[in-house]
């Protein structure tokens, strides 16, 4: 009898066994266990925190239902010093309106002064970076421009066609580590006019582009586009631009220097006229306001 | 001795899941916002908390990246630079509350919460939060709020926009725990 009074004991002390452990483990452990079964898609945030970086787009899009408005400034070149008090008399403005349809869905109009030129356009995210799960951010953007600038008087034959041009934009962005952000940005752009005869209509760039944190208020951002297809005889430089991000809360500062007057896409990768080997470069800045 | 043994088996497995009640929905708000500029303020309403009837120990899970601001870029820089929820994805409370008996809940009773808070990567600890604790259809109501400061966390408000957050932040909390 005595053997089977021990298993029972046994079996007892046993079946007692989660009472003893009952007040050892640790509430929050089991708390972890919990939260994993229902983890969310762990989205990376603020790759970019200006919708450019300088003069290209970058994957950054407005948030549903806000409008932000950005007004942007190229001042005329530096290089004519105090003549024109270095640029200041030359400003080229461009006044854009963005407005999120949804997160993943952005519109915009703008309009740039000097040269006169409207451009309509729409940004829309495909995929996004995540933790554990796809490495890349990959944005859509197109554009249509319609330049008013372009005189008759200048071209007699001139058609409303010929005002218009378009732009094909992918943006392939990677959150490298905290402070590091790199953009890819492969690009087709058509011109029904060019003014250059030997300049084809359609032309090819490739953009890279990056954010670099210095500090929780600066960042360091630049960018460049290649151009695969200028025409021998342009007057026309790839756009190279480097500069400052300053965030103060609401809204973001972004202060440059670009070889590039032009904000438009079209307008910077086609006809970049500075030249930074020679200190004919312009200082511009970016600034948004989010209603 | 057969039924006796069930029955051992049958009480020690149910007293082991009856003390400990769960949410996977209950909300953490902070508010910092200051008279005359623009609400800081953010809801989190995918908080898990447990807590155990038997000794009134209690936890809660937060992810930081589910707060949610009233808008999108407020949020992004709460994440970005303020919480640093890259590195500090999580927020934690683990504490107790005092004397809590859940046989002397009697429509709506108090008790004083002392614990720990962890979040961006520092841990405070905090006592005499008092704590509502009300019975409800399926389990327990639990709602309070406190005070805590950026400092104590080290967060680093810059200058630039200190007068637009409030020194002392209040949370609140709501937690409808059911029995697990």
């Amino acid at each position: 009898m005595k053997p089977k009074f021990m298993k029972h004991i046994l079996l007892f002390l046993l079946l007692s066994l989660p009472l003893l452990t009952f007040s050892q483990d640790d509430l929050l452990d089991e708390l972890e266990a919990e939260a994993d079964d229902s983890e969310v898609k762990n989205y990376t945030s603020a790759t970019f925190k200006g919708l450019k970086v300088v003069n290209f787009e970058s994957t950054k899009l407005v948030a549903k239902e806000e409008l932000t408005f950005v007004v942007s400034h190229r001042f005329g070149t530096l290089k004519d010093g105090i003549n024109t008090f270095f640029g200041l008399d030359n400003a080229v403005t461009r006044l854009n309106f963005v407005y999120g349809i949804t997160d993943g869905l952005n519109v915009s109009i703008s309009r740039s002064s000097g040269i006169k030129v409207y451009d309509a356009t729409i940004k829309y995210n495909i995929v996004k970076q995540s933790k554990n799960g796809f490495p890349f951010t990959i944005v859509g953007f197109n554009a249509i421009v319609f330049n008013s600038g372009l005189s008759e008087l200048d071209y007699p034959l001139l058609e409303f066609k010929d005002r218009l041009g378009y732009t094909t934009q992918l943006l392939i962005a990677r959150k490298m580590s905290t402070n590091l952000s790199i953009e890819l940005a492969p690009t087709i752009f058509h011109e029904n006019f060019v003014a250059n005869d030997l300049q084809h209509n359609v032309q090819y760039a490739l953009g890279i582009a990056g954010r670099y944190k210095l500090n929780k208020r600066w960042s360091f951002n630049a960018d460049y586009g290649f151009h695969f297809n200028r025409a021998d005889n342009s007057v026309f430089r790839n756009p190279l631009s480097i500069g400052f991000d300053l965030e103060t809360g609401g809204h973001v500062f972004q202060l440059h220097l670009t070889n590039a007057q032009a904000m438009y896409t079209n307008g910077f990768l086609g006809q970049a006229a500075g030249d930074w080997s020679d200190g004919d470069v312009y200082f511009g800045f970016n600034l948004s306001r989010r209603f | 001795m057969k039924k006796f043994i069930y029955l051992i088996a049958l009480l020690s497995f149910s007293v082991y899941s009856q003390g400990k009640y769960l949410t996977k929905t209950g909300t953490v708000s902070f508010e910092a916002s200051v008279p005359s500029f623009e609400e800081v303020k953010a809801k989190n309403d995918a908080v898990t908390a447990i807590l155990n009837t038997d000794n009134g120990d209690f936890a809660a899970l937060i992810l930081v990246k589910g707060f949610r601001f009233k808008n999108a870029l407020m949020e992004e820089h709460f994440n970005e630079n303020y919480a640093e929820s890259d590195e500090y994805p999580k927020a934690t409370f683990k504490g107790n509350l005092n004397g809590f008996n859940v046989s002397s809940i009697d429509g709506n009773s108090t008790f004083k919460v002392s614990g720990s808070l962890t979040f961006h990567g520092k841990s405070k600890e905090i006592s005499d939060i008092n704590c509502n604790v009300v019975k409800t259809d399926k389990g327990l109501e639990l709602t309070g709020n406190f005070s805590v400061t950026p400092s104590d966390f080290d967060i680093e408000i810059p200058k630039i926009v200190s007068k637009k957050i409030a020194e002392d932040i209040e949370v609140s909390f709501k937690f409808d725990v059911i029995k697990k």
